[in-house]
This record gives structure tokens, sequence and C-alpha cells, in this order.
């Protein structure tokens, strides 16, 4: 006997449709599973057994092997299970299982008892599932909230074998999943800081403020304990919200992470990563054995902060040149070439020198010369360069901590990031850009225009400050990010000299 | 060419100690040639075979001509002791370097000037006490002379270079071996506005002895020298005591007593070896130096928030988040008008994102 029905196979972060046939014939019992299938996929024939033994139905005793299809694309995971033990108990009339299974995508991992579990990559493999003209899944029902979200498809939440079995011979009715709204996931996020918990710091702030606005690069220059870490840890509560599109995005690569919160099936709020200085390059840029996105790819639509900059080692600091300017990452590794996207805001820390107190009001830094240099100089050309704004923060003093003044609410500076970003959005209508900071040369030219007074002043700058020529374009883009924030259509003399303020590092006084 | 200034110029191609040369002139005493070097036994035991044998080669006239014209061609002029354009003020010092490499303006070594060196390592106190001073010295037209080192030396050199004055920056290594290389370009900025000079061949690496032995070339080069901030354990003594040997002033700005950084000036002062200095116009008065129009009082147009910002650093620097506290508008109209004020060369930038008056 001969059956045959669909599942769906994860390759980087799009779905590739996966025949699961089964053949049954005569001979010595004997399990086998064929098309390049991992240990997970080996190991699903006896969680496959198993399971069906224990929802009462007859396991064939006979020679019984199971091929997945195409054959010659690698297959990982527990996602097979129920296809596998659908298509097996199809090969028995007496389930009366009719033609109908072939209508169906199955997704799912058994346990012994019989039930469906959870798996990852559901909102990815529906997505593409459905682009390419795929309409009924049946799935866990634990993964139902995040299936929610997509349109246009109708997925059947199922918990374990036996439904799913009934379902399909007509005994049983399931109710299709429930669009989920993203609205009211949207309304109830709360991020766990506040800018208003930081006392002080109010140029900082500001320079946070902007990279928010315009989508800039920033890096943190002080001494250790100045609240670095803690600046950018209430950075996403001044991020614009994620639209729809944007957190589909971001759900997708949690999703095969294995990362989503089940409850609220969809991430909401936009990602904030810390990988830790001793990450290695791989898990930082995704890939591997068996190729998952990595830190900067979950950070995607979100933020990447890299506490204590200068620690990375340098070859993991380099890798991040490409994302950063394309806001993609393309692993290419033996067995596949896949991209994954990555579009993140870097917010990164360091200390000015390695014992941390160059520069400080009330420390003495005791580095040779040659030593900050070294230091300093762990952070290349090119990496510099994407970086848009350098902010040097202080330690608060005592009086400031327990000062009672109010400071500004995340919100009320949030609505102004808000009002700044719709102004680039109308701005870059018909473009695929989508933020000031990663405006082309011929935006740049076009988009910030200095009058004469301005002029003045930025060639100055360069003349009297030392600034580096690098700075240019990037100071134009930074002045345009802070002319948006004051609704100003045109980048005022001001503006350009705010973001002169934002460029210490190409300054000369460092070593 | 004079016949002993020939074998000098054969011999600034090799690296040769000060020692061995002051010996090779010794024994030769009157008669300094080529060819009685080439003659002499005694010589010919101080060099191994290898570096004998290549100064032999190189000893003919046709070697010799070819050889400063590749010097030329990289734009280095050679001084040697023996020849006129070698400067009096070095010359009258006993230990004189044999050959000066000169890239640049050599007219500013007969030129007034003032040594400014320090602590590689300076305070802010320092840096703004160096970049006062060489400000004013050098916009009076008188030439600044330091080392080309980190922290003091490099900071004398740039504002001398900013406001347009003439510096001199003397190597402790050779032209093609900048040290520190971080300042390689600011070696090339020298070497085109002013005047890099150095006593080894350009191939020569820096070694641990080559810096005190510097020194003593920035203070026989300059008419005073002036130390803003150095530990005592710093190099700088070394400039001191040449300085004093030499019978230069020196003069020495007051510091913190608690600070490491103002240990050596304040020494100075408390000892007597040298001027209290609190003011550029106190070493020009010292110095007899005539100022060439220079206008010490620029009046300025001040906005009220300017005037502000320079009332509360009236009393030292302070930091972005003091100033945005103390003032009374915004933080992102603070930063600009600090950006602005900078350019004027009203206030200065400090790191650790300090501000004080400049």
């Amino acid at each position: 006997m001969l059956s045959k029905v669909k599942s769906l196979g994860l390759q980087g972060i799009d779905g590739f449709p996966v025949d699961v046939e089964t053949d049954v014939s005569n001979g010595l019992p004997k399990f086998d599973i064929v098309g390049l299938g991992d240990t997970a996929i080996k190991e699903s024939k006896e969680r496959v057994r198993t399971a069906i033994k224990n929802s009462n139905y007859q396991y064939p005793i006979s020679r019984i092997t199971v091929n997945l299809a195409p054959a010659d694309i690698k297959k990982e995971g527990s996602i097979y299970d129920l296809a596998i033990a659908i298509s097996i108990l199809a090969t028995n009339e007496e389930n009366r299982l009719g033609k109908d299974i072939m209508e169906y995508i199955y997704l799912g991992e058994l346990s012994f008892e019989g039930k469906v579990k959870r798996v990852k990559g559901v909102l990815p493999l529906l997505i593409s599932a459905r682009n390419l003209g795929y309409k009924k899944f049946i799935i866990p029902s634990e993964n139902a909230i995040e299936a929610g979200f997509i349109e246009g498809i109708e997925v059947y939440p199922v918990s374990d074998l036996s439904t799913c079995v009934e379902f399909l011979s007509g005994e049983k009715i399931i109710e299709k999943v429930n669009p989920s709204s993203f609205q009211s996931v949207i309304s109830k996020h709360e991020y766990p800081l506040d800018f208003c918990n930081v006392k002080g710091q109010a140029g900082a702030k500001r320079a946070l403020e902007i990279a928010a606005a315009g989508g800039h690069n920033l890096l943190m220059i002080g001494p250790p304990g100045s609240g670095k870490s803690m600046l950018a840890k209430c950075f996403p509560s001044i991020l614009p919200d994620l639209t729809f599109e944007e957190a589909l995005e971001v759900t997708k690569i949690h999703s095969i992470s294995g990362e989503l919160d089940l409850k609220s099936g969809i991430v909401s709020t936009r990602p904030f990563r810390s990988p830790h200085h001793t990450a290695s390059t791989v898990s930082l840029t995704g890939g591997g054995n068996n190729s998952k996105p990595g830190e900067i790819s979950l950070a995607h639509n979100g933020v990447l902060f890299l506490d204590e900059l200068p620690e990375y080692t340098r070859h993991t600091i380099e890798t991040l040149r490409q994302p950063l300017e394309d806001g993609i990452i393309t692993v290419a590794r033996a067995n596949a070439t896949i991209a994954y996207p990555a579009n993140f805001t870097l917010i990164a820390s360091m200390n000015p020198c390695p014992c941390g107190n160059y520069g400080s009001k009330d420390k003495e830094c005791h580095c040779s010369p040659a030593q900050i240099h070294k230091y300093l100089s762990k952070l290349s050309g090119p990496i510099m360069d994407r970086i848009d704004i350098h902010v040097e923060v202080d330690n608060v003093t005592y009086s400031d901590l327990k000062s009672e003044k109010e400071e500004e609410k995340s919100c009320s500076i949030k609505e102004r990031v808000d009002r700044a970003r719709e102004i680039q959005l109308n701005r870059f209508k018909n473009s695929k850009n989508y933020c000031n900071a990663k405006m082309s040369v011929s935006q740049t030219k076009k988009y910030c225009t200095l009058d004469k007074m301005g002029e003045e002043i930025l060639r100055n700058a360069f003349e009297k400050l030392k600034l580096s020529a690098r700075a240019h374009d990037r100071l134009l883009r930074l002045a345009r990010t802070i002319a948006d924030l004051e609704g100003e259509e045109n980048i005022k003399p001001q503006h350009i000299a705010e973001a002169i303020g934002y460029r210490s590092l190409d300054r000369k006084y460092w070593g | 060419m004079k016949e002993k200034e020939k074998l000098l110029v054969l011999l600034s191609q090799f690296e040769i100690t000060y020692k061995k040369i002051s010996k090779i002139i010794e024994i030769l005493d009157e008669e300094l040639n080529i060819d009685n070097f080439l003659k002499n036994k005694q010589i010919k035991e101080l060099f191994d075979e290898n570096l004998y044998e290549n100064i032999k080669i190189c000893a003919t006239d046709a070697r010799i001509k070819s050889y400063l014209k590749n010097l030329e061609e990289s734009e280095i002029k050679l001084i040697t002791k023996f020849s006129s354009e070698y400067p009096e003020k070095l010359a009258c010092i006993p230990d004189a370097p044999f050959f000066l490499f000169c890239k640049g303006d050599i007219s500013l070594l007969s030129q007034k000037a003032i040594a400014i060196v320090g602590s590689r390592v300076p305070s802010k106190y320092g840096m703004i006490v160096t970049d006062r001073f060489s400000e004013t010295l050098a916009k009076s037209g008188i030439v600044i002379v330091s080392g080309l080192a980190y922290g003091v030396d490099s900071i004398a050199h740039r504002k001398a270079l900013d406001v347009n004055g003439k510096t001199i920056a003397v190597l402790g290594s050779g032209f093609n071996n900048i040290y520190p290389s971080a300042h390689q370009d600011l070696a090339n900025i020298i070497a085109s506005k002013g005047l890099l000079i150095s006593e080894y061949c350009p191939s020569m690496k820096a070694t641990k002895y080559s810096f005190p032995q510097r020194n003593r070339i920035i203070a026989g080069l300059s008419d005073g020298v002036l130390i803003t901030e150095a530990s005592i354990k710093s190099g700088t003594i070394h400039t001191k005591d040449f300085a004093l040997d030499y019978g230069k002033d020196v003069f020495a700005v007051p510091g913190n007593i608690n600070s490491e950084k103002s240990e050596l000036p304040n020494d100075i002062i408390k000892s007597g070896q040298g001027y209290a200095v609190t003011s550029p116009e106190d070493i020009l008065e010292k110095v007899d130096f005539k100022v060439q129009n220079y206008k010490k009082v620029e009046t300025v147009q001040l906005s009220i928030e300017e005037q502000t910002i320079l009332n509360l650093l009236s009393d030292g620097d302070k930091d972005t988040d003091f100033l945005s506290k103390n003032c009374n508008f915004n933080v992102n109209i603070l930063l600009s008008y600090l950006t602005t004020l900078e350019i004027r060369g009203i206030i200065k930038r400090l790191p650790g994102g300090f501000y004080s008056l400049a």
C-alpha cells in the first residue's frame, strides 16, 4: 500500500513543500526513513510507532518505508512526525482516511502518548506555503496563535493524533484558528526600563533620541559605571512601534530559532539583543551546521547592543560590516547559501582606555598613550565609518542620583521620534530606504542641503576642529535627522552645529 | 665642500654611534679627510670588517654625490657640524650632534625658539596650559620646539600649526621610522609647514637611549625650555638638565601640589632652577622678544545664551551634563552653541565630553 501526504521543510527563513510518501509492503517488520533526514528525523520512527499504538490505532506489522521528497535537500527537526503518522495510518483502509488527506499540509511533533507538540518556524513555513498556493494546514494547537496572524489560509489546530484522524475521517469537526489581532498585541506591550529612571545624562539621552529618530548607529564612550548599559537598555522604549509587516519579519526569524513567546504568538516589540563579548562570530552572523539565524538577525528591525565593543574579537566586529551596510547577511556554507535579514540599529559602548578613566572627572587614568592608542585602534576605520553618533558619557554624581527632579518619560520622547519617522517615511516614499541613516549618496545630496551659514560652520569645523573627511556625509545625515526632530524642512545652522558635536572620536585628542 | 665635511657626509650614511665618531675625530685631529680616514689603522680597528668594507666602497666622490642626490630627492637636507649652515646655538653645546637631517624650513634653526615639553599623558589642566602657551608664543612669532611625542609635545606642535606659527620637531629616530607611528601625519604636516630634524640617518629605528639624546638637541636649539606638566620620573627631566647645563632659561608652570603630573614644574620652582610662569607674556619678557603685531584682545560678540555658557565655564572645565542642568535652555540648543563657540575658538573640548575656556 502506498500513501502520500504533504509537509513543509525550512531553508533559511523560507519554507519549501515536502512530500511524505509511505510504502507498506510484505516482508520482515522494519521501518526506514529516507530523504536526507537528520538524527531527529531518524528517531521519529520511534515516536511515530509509539504514538500510533498509544492512540489505539493499528500499527502495520510489515515493512514500512518513508520517503521525504525532494530527496536531495537536507531536512531537520521533529516537524514531520505528524505527517509520517498520518501517511502510515492512511495505508490502512480501516482508518477511513479518504482522499482528503492530500489537501492538507501537516506540521507537528508527536509525543509517546499521541499528543501533537509545538514546532519551530510555523509562521515562516505557513507564509511561504501560502505564497506557493497552499490553503489548508493542520498544525499543533500550541502554534495556533502564531498562525492566526497569517491572512488567507485555513488553519486547523490539533492537540493529539486521534483528533487529527477523526477530523480527517469526518467524525469530528475542528474550529479553524481565529485570526489574531496585531493591534491588541501591540497596545499591550510594556518596556521594563524607562528613560525617566535614568538621572542626568542629558547629552546621552538626546543622542539616543536622534539615533532612534533617524536609525543612526551610536557609540557611547565612558568610564565603567557611567550608565552606558542602562541607557542602551532604555533605548527600545523610544523606538517607533513595529508595523505589522516588520513584526511578521521579526517573528519569522524568532520562530525559526524557537524563541517565540507562545502566548502572544508574534514579536510585538522591537527586539533588543545584547550578545556577550565572548560570542563567537557564527553565533553573531548565523549559520553553523544546522543553519540558524545569528544574533544580528534576531536583532532585525530592532537593536543590537554590543557592550564593551573593543573586547569583541576584531574578526567578529569586522563581520558586521556587510550587514550594517546592506541590512542583510548572506551566510555561505558547504551545503547551502542562506540570506538572513539583519537590519538593526547598532548601539555600542566602550571605555575610553583600558583602565576606563581617561577623561573622567574624578578618577585618574593610568594608561600609557600607546595603550590608549592600541585600545582605540581595535575599532577599524570601516566600522567607525558606519557609526554616526559618538557620545561621551561620564559618571553621575551622587547628588544627581538623589535629585528629585522629574526626568522626561520615554513615551514623550517617543512621540517626537514618531513624528520624525513619519517625515522620513514621506520623504522616502518611493525608495527602498526608510530612514535618514540609510540615505544613499544621491539622496544625501538631494535632501541635505545647507544654507550659507551652515556651510560656513561645517567648513570651519573641518578646519578648526580637525574632523576627518569621512565624517562629512554622516554629519549631513545626522543634521537632517535633527532638523526632522524639530519639524524643520531645511537644515538650519544650529542643526549642523549640534551634529558636529557628535563626532568626538574623529577628533585628534584621542591618543 | 670642505674635506672634513665630506668625511662626515660619508659617515652619516651608516648607523655609527656618536661616541665612535668623536673618537675618529680625536684620532685624526687636524687632518680630517677621507684619505687619512682610510689609511689610519687605529680607525680600522674601531669597525667590524663588513661595515668598514662598506664605508670603503662608498668613499668615492661619485658615491657621495649620488647619496646627497638621493637625500635631496626625498627632500632631506643634511647639515653636518662642519657646515656653514650649522646653527650657532647648537654649535656651542659640548656634545653637539655631528649631523642634522632636516626636512622643511631650515631657516627656523636660527630663529628665537622656546621648547615646550612635558608629560606624555597630561591632565586636562596640562592640556589647557600647553595649548594656551603654545598659541600665544607661536602667534608672537616664536618657534615652538618639541619632540613629536604623545601628550604635551604633540599638543604644542599642533597648536603652533593651528595659529600658523612655526614649529620644529626633533625626532629620536630616523625619518623613515617616525615614533610614535600614530604621529606620522603630524610629522608630515610639520615637514611641510615647519621643520623636522633628526641626528639619525633615515633608516635608524628609535631606541631607549635615542630619546634622552634627542632631548639635548631640543634644549640646545631653544632659547628657553617651558615645562607645563611632568612627573618627577618623566624623561622631561633630561631636557631640563640639558637646558641648565647649556645655560638656557627653564620655565615651569606651577600646578596643583597634589597632582603627580605637576611634580616636576613645582620642584623646579621650589629649588630655584627655573622661573615660575603663569602667562606666556612672562616668557616673552624673559627672552627679550619683541612681539610682532600680535593682538592680544579680540572683542567678540556673544549672545545671552553664549554668555551663560561662558559664565558656567569660568571656574574650570564642566561636562555637558552639568551645563545642561545649570542653563535654562534645552540640551540640543546647548550642544549647538558649544560647537559654534568651539569653532570660534572661545571654548575648548576635552576628552570625556568636557569643555573649558580656551
